[in-house]
């Protein structure tokens, strides 16, 4: 029992990361309907920023997202502007492909810049842990947990309170008629890639201290990504949030339960499950 | 004599909202039906219903005497009734040719007799110049021909148009008409979903209006224009025939 | 799908259409590579052949289900694992012939496609390609975990392949030049085979389904059927193409033939060379298996004698571009999407240019 709740505490912490990662692609997707494949070489971009600011400016990671963040958000809005904007009226298939491919892109540009060679991040606390009610919870992880609370809520007052993000959730509403109100669309667009690239970033940073951190390290996110925003519902980023926290704590559970090695294969069948049974997610709007 | 079509008391609901409700009537061989209803009135969720799009929530549709409830859209096809849709389906990147090949690969393998097929209704909706030009090319009043030339191809029994004059000039429309008068004496019975009053009271025998889901009025245009309930649904206004 | 020949009328020439002119390119081509092993003696030039040639088997099998029908799988290694595995753990564990493994292969991929069709293809676009991946993952990391089975991420190596005996034929797969001709061979049935598919009754069902599935329903073509048609004719042959890469490189793990890379390969195959055409796997083939092979092992450049073995060329490849190929890959389908969605092959015919007309005075 007490494996159980070590395991499920992990799975929460570690969740609430792929949250973040979450809710940076259902903002993207929300917004433009685009599947973006790219999204976890985002996540690695910001692993390996936060990885720079420290072994050459001793940047603590979490103080570093406060560059993470705007240097991702610029990232994003570059390939928004440059490569995604060209084909948001063609098929979605050519979008993957094209999104595929800026990732591939970015891995092997890492891979040109730094090598596939294992790198460490490594702070005082990297593997300090403390513990409550007999549960051992990672420092790194707590607080990243803790930010990643707080960084989502803030994205979600900006939704909710701003003129920005009227303007944001209205484009994702329906984007013609968002037009038609006035609204600069491919502005918004751009905005929400920016946003969901730095929240990748973020995300990468708040993960540097516990990750090996390695060019193809994205990958694995990015297909996560994608389970977690069907998870909660495509352009819902309460559902991102709850989702992340599940599929963390199914991972744990079942590398617990069963294998390290199939965690992830359970991920996978859960999201077939999903796609098939309740393709709208628990907190999404159906689809037309 | 059985109908060719008949519904008894279809509804079709989709979560609280009552899209179809108890829409019951019966289509004759070689009839034309119209069926007219405001924007909403719930017309294309019938024919989505009556062509296995998706199952009727409750009540029986009949084809040829035969419950169809539930099959799937290419099996009723393949008895013999064919839908067109609202919003044109062209296969944009095949040929007009190719296109109505399609439709008329249903009933050969034969690639040269699909092709004779299609040449045949090309010919009938008069887009013979326009064989070889890729569909996603065309303007809208020959889209709509296209449309109809494919459903044709699959040598439907009954065939049920929605809206074929939507966004055609008057010329365009004139030519819709007499075609679809010409399809009554191939033997073809037909089912009308229209808003050009003036089309439904040129073709129809009789003339079904559905509003808010349910059915209204069903009767002889005349009677039906002159129908104050259907009046009052069109917000007063007067049907000229 | 109509004819493209077009004649002039008076002098009665006959003029080829540009995608006819590739195709007589092409065909030029394939003689030419039916000819090589006569002329050239370089093994490795068989080598890169012998992969060239399944590139085109894998391309032109995925085409039929991602081209024709428009379902872009990103799962397909899921078949070229299944066909390498049966066949190698028939052949080391059961001591059945590989040349019957091979096809049993075929089997398990097809009807494994057929539960994998029933599942996915209520998908539809961007969600179906997704569930693709997740279901050839969701085989890989099986693959990877029951390690008593297939050995896991260790690798599976096999001895060699057994004399072929075909009635009075002895065929011994020694060397590449058996190889080099079995694999030209299915890589040119499977061209016809698409050939077949394209100019009959399902090349244009299929075709339909991928331009507007509700309208091809509603017009009497049964959706789920035909789909799962097409899958299962491109599991069958990716499955081949599996069990022949497992004898003729003779060593097979889980990431390599089950991978995410693999099946993004083969949809680039046919995304370079012109997705839905029948020349396009051909074409992104040339391209793309000679420069990921040299990207790869730059030594093979030495081999060729292209390049001296102390060459910088080499040495530079090698350490700074270790993953260049991957790197290549990403540039490709960046440039293709944005500025030749149409392919090599929109891009020839446009080049060898519309038919010239010569009039008399």
């Amino acid at each position: 029992m007490q494996m159980f709740f070590q395991a499920a505490v992990s799975g929460i912490l570690m969740g609430g990361v792929y949250a973040l990662i979450g809710i940076g692609l259902t903002l993207i997707f929300g917004v433009m309907q685009v599947i973006n494949f790219a999204h976890g070489d985002l996540v690695m971009v910001g692993m390996y920023a936060a990885w720079l600011l420290f072994s050459h400016f001793h940047v603590d990671p979490f103080v570093s997202i406060l560059l993470t963040g705007p240097l991702l958000f610029l990232l994003g809005a570059l390939l928004q502007r440059g490569f995604i904007q060209r084909v948001l009226g063609e098929a979605q298939e050519n979008q993957i492909l094209l999104t595929i491919g800026l990732g591939l892109l970015l891995s092997n540009t890492a891979m040109l810049i730094f090598t596939s060679d294992y790198q460490l991040l490594t702070t005082s606390y990297s593997s300090q842990a403390f513990s409550v009610a007999g549960v051992s919870m990672s420092v790194p992880l707590f607080f990243a947990f803790i930010v990643t609370m707080l960084v989502a809520f803030a994205l979600y007052v900006f939704l909710m309170k701003t003129d920005t993000g009227a303007a944001i959730r209205a484009t994702a509403q329906d984007r013609e008629a968002a037009q038609l109100m006035g609204i600069n669309v491919s502005r918004m667009s751009v905005l929400a890639f920016g946003l969901g690239a730095a929240l990748a970033g973020i995300a990468g940073a708040l993960i540097a201290p516990t990750y090996y951190i390695f060019p193809q390290v994205g990958h694995a996110f990015t297909l996560k990504s994608f389970v977690i925003v069907v998870l909660g519902g495509m352009g819902s980023v309460v559902g991102a949030s709850i989702g992340g926290v599940l599929i963390g704590v199914v991972e744990s559970l079942a590398a617990l339960y069963l294998a390290s090695g199939l965690k992830e294969a359970v991920v996978f069948a859960l999201f077939l499950l999903l796609l098939l049974f309740r393709p709208s997610g628990l907190l999404g709007r159906a689809r037309t | 004599m059985t109908a060719l079509l008949e519904l008894k008391q279809v509804s079709k609901t989709f979560g609280g909202l009552r899209a179809n409700w108890n829409v019951s009537f019966s289509v004759e061989q070689r009839s034309i039906t119209g069926l007219i209803g405001p924007n909403g009135a719930g017309k294309t969720t019938l024919f989505s219903c009556i062509t296995g799009y998706y199952p009727p929530s409750s009540g029986e549709v009949l084809f040829q005497g035969q419950r169809i409830n539930g099959r799937r859209p290419d099996e009723v096809c393949r008895l013999g009734m064919v839908r067109t849709w609202q919003k044109v389906r062209p296969m944009a990147k095949l040929t007009v040719l190719d296109n109505v090949m399609v439709g008329a690969l249903l009933r050969t393998w034969s690639l040269k007799r699909a092709r004779a097929l299609a040449e045949e209704q090309l010919h009938a909706v008069g887009l013979d110049k326009q064989a070889t030009t890729l569909a996603g090319a065309l303007p809208i009043g020959q889209r709509k021909r296209l449309e109809v030339a494919r459903a044709l191809a699959t040598q439907p029994a009954l065939l049920l148009l929605d809206e074929v004059m939507g966004g055609l000039n008057p010329a365009e429309s004139n030519e819709m008409i007499a075609l679809i008068l010409t399809l009554r004496t191939r033997g073809i019975t037909l089912v009308v979903i229209e808003h050009d009053m003036r089309a439904i009271m040129a073709v129809s025998d009789r003339v079904l209006v559905l509003n808010s889901g349910e059915l209204l009025a069903d009767g002889a245009p005349r009677e039906v224009a002159e129908n104050p309930a259907v009046i009052d649904a069109y917000l007063g206004k007067r049907v000229e025939s | 799908m109509s004819s493209e020949v077009q004649t002039v009328a008076r002098g009665a020439k006959l003029s080829l259409s540009a995608g006819q002119r590739v195709g007589v390119l092409v065909g030029v081509l394939w003689l030419v590579f039916a000819l090589l092993p006569f002329f050239v003696t370089k093994p490795y030039l068989l080598h890169m052949g012998v992969l060239l040639f399944l590139a085109v088997i894998q391309g032109q099998a995925w085409n039929i289900l991602g081209g024709y029908a428009g379902q872009h799988s990103l799962g397909h290694a899921a078949y070229f694992g299944l066909g390498a595995y049966t066949t190698v753990m028939l052949m080391e564990q059961n001591g059945i012939s590989p040349f019957l493994g091979i096809w049993l292969g075929v089997l398990v991929a097809a009807t494994v496609s057929l539960l994998i069709g029933a599942i996915t293809f209520r998908l539809r676009g961007p969600y179906f390609v997704l569930a693709s991946i997740s279901v050839a993952e969701i085989i890989r990391l099986l693959a990877l975990h029951f390690k008593d089975v297939t050995r896991g991420a260790e690798g599976f190596l096999i001895s060699g392949v057994p004399v072929l005996h075909l009635g009075p034929l002895e065929i011994d797969f020694l060397g590449k030049r058996p190889f080099y001709f079995a694999a030209f061979v299915v890589a040119l049935i499977t061209t016809a085979l698409s050939y077949a598919v394209q100019q009959s009754k399902i090349g244009y069902y299929l075709q339909a389904v991928r331009e507007d599935q509700d309208a091809a329903h509603s017009i009497g073509i049964n959706l789920q059927a035909y789909k799962c048609l097409a899958l299962v004719i491109s599991a069958g042959f990716t499955a081949w193409a599996g069990g022949f890469y497992a004898l003729f490189v003779k060593f097979i793990d889980p990431d390599t033939v089950f991978g995410l890379d693999l099946s993004v390969q083969i949809l680039l195959t046919c995304i370079v060379g012109g997705i839905g055409t029948l020349l396009g796997p051909a074409l992104g083939a040339l391209v793309l298996v000679p420069l990921s092979e040299i990207l790869r092992n730059p030594k093979g450049l030495v081999q060729l004698g292209l390049v001296a073995s102390d060459s910088s060329v080499v040495r530079v490849i090698e350490e700074r571009f270790s993953n260049a190929h991957s790197f290549v890959y990403g540039l490709l389908l960046v440039v293709i999407i944005l500025f030749a969605p149409e392919g090599l092959f929109g891009v020839l015919k446009r080049l060898l240019g519309p038919a010239r007309v010569r009039q008399k005075a």
